[in-house]
């Protein structure tokens, strides 16, 4: 049986709307720590929100939520990955929209904006997985220039930016943004193997 | 002791998300601006919008449209969750097809004449007046003017328009089709189109490693500080939406499409 972290949980209890949450993961247990984020603000906090995929498609997210039991019908979904692969965007879910690709920064803003003015939950996070993927394909200093817009944007209309991260696949110039304009900090980024 | 106030013009508020803000509250009422931009890059989409929010705000608004016909048009923006048909048939937006016009007109020749000119302008000065119009779209000044063959009429045509539309208090948008929204390129197809409006807006595409992305500019205001800004915009389908574009991106990016 999946379980979630729950010293995570606890630390959601101290965050504000305003939050910008860096959530720092290993290769191998991000989506362990990426539920454990998710899925309290969701049941504990009653929140809703955009999860923008850019690492993987959106369907191959839905599905690993479902499998452990948790329905996210309620979250929208940006998916970065799907449209760069032929028959990616024919899927079964209502809750996915696709962007061209992860170069279009400005283009997943604005996107994520609309979204938010048409969910219907009262709170809401956006989580952008991950900033590693992103940086596959945008050079550091314009990923540091987004990532400043994007946190400032989002903590100007109350909120929570969650930021994952696999710190070692993640250019300096970011992280050390990252740990400039995040208020909070999640880190599960160094997997001991015992 | 009082301060002296710093005089400020009446702003059309365009209700779309981002503009006034560049505008720093709104187009001033009675400016006639100069909407020029690349195929695809959203002129019409936000010629319409600024109707539309024109129209919910209980403004009478009329569209001319020479690029495509009424119907065409009108389905193409029913797919926006931000037009309601309503508005058309209460009569807050009236939509013209100028072929109409030119017929109702007797202008259905290849080009037009000063006096072809002066009946166009008080046709279209008539239908503002008769409606009450605040808010007028002309897609595309372009279209129109390919009629026009010399500079000097065009220069005269578009003036005499402006002038006498601001004089009704008609804040306008004029459509401008352009190949190029590079740096170097002009804002307009004849040149003079630009010299004249009181606004230009600049629509486009950046081209960032294989990918278009549409952006809008806002060059020139005259009557209140703007940013100048390059914006990336998105067409929602709650209407059209902007952000500045990443500095970094403008760098990196080819400046536009058909760019030089």
């Amino acid at each position: 049986m999946f379980e979630l972290d729950q010293m995570i949980a606890e630390q959601l209890t101290q965050v504000s709307l305003s939050s910008a949450i860096q959530v720092r993961v290993g290769a191998n247990n991000a989506f362990g720590v990426t539920a454990s984020t998710m899925v309290p603000l969701m049941q504990m906090f009653e929140m809703g929100g955009v999860y923008i995929s850019a690492g993987r498609g959106a369907v191959e997210i839905i599905q690993a939520y479902e499998a452990i039991g948790v329905d996210v019908s309620n979250i929208q979904f940006l998916d970065l990955v799907s449209s760069g692969v032929l028959g990616g965007t024919d899927v079964p879910y209502p809750n996915v929209t696709f962007i061209d690709s992860p170069i279009m920064l400005e283009s997943i803003l604005l996107r994520t904006l609309y979204t938010l003015r048409t969910v219907n939950t009262a709170r809401n996070f956006v989580i952008l997985d991950s900033l590693n993927a992103l940086s596959i394909y945008n050079d550091d200093r314009m990923l540091a220039e987004y990532l400043h817009t994007f946190i400032n944007t989002f903590r100007q209309r109350e909120v929570l930016s969650v930021l994952l991260t696999v710190p070692d696949q993640t250019p300096p110039l970011v992280l050390a943004n990252l740990d400039t304009y995040c208020t909070d900090i999640v880190d599960r980024g160094q997997v001991v193997l015992l | 002791m009082q301060s002296s106030g710093v005089y400020t013009r009446d702003r059309c508020v365009t209700g779309i998300h981002g503009l006034d803000e560049i505008l720093r509250g709104g187009i001033p009422y009675g400016s006639t601006v100069l909407a020029a931009g690349t195929c695809g890059s959203g002129k019409t989409t936000l010629a319409m919008e600024f109707l539309v929010r024109g129209a919910l705000a209980g403004e009478a608004c009329a569209h001319f449209t020479a690029t495509e016909p009424s119907v065409k048009l009108l389905e193409n923006i029913r797919q926006y969750a931000f037009f309601d048909m309503n508005m058309v048939d209460s009569g807050l937006i009236n939509v013209f097809d100028m072929d109409v016009l030119y017929s109702w007109l007797g202008l259905e020749k290849a080009s037009f004449d000063l006096d072809d000119v002066h009946a166009l302008i008080k046709s279209i000065v008539d239908i503002v007046n008769t409606i009450g119009v605040t808010r007028l779209v002309i897609d595309s000044v372009t279209t129109l003017c390919y009629k026009i063959k010399s500079e000097q009429l065009i220069r005269d045509f578009l003036f005499t328009l402006g002038k006498k539309l601001a004089t009704l208090g008609c804040t306008t948008v004029l459509i401008s089709e352009i190949t190029s929204a590079t740096e170097n390129a002009h804002w307009s197809s004849f040149g003079v189109e630009e010299a004249i409006a009181d606004g230009i807006i600049v629509m486009g595409d950046s081209e960032r490693m294989g990918h278009l992305l549409r952006f809008l500019q806002v060059v020139k205001m005259r009557g209140t500080a703007h940013s100048r800004a390059k914006h990336a915009i998105e067409l929602t389908p709650l209407g059209v939406m902007l952000i500045p574009m990443l500095k970094w991106g403008a760098s990196a990016d080819k400046t536009s499409r058909w760019g030089s």
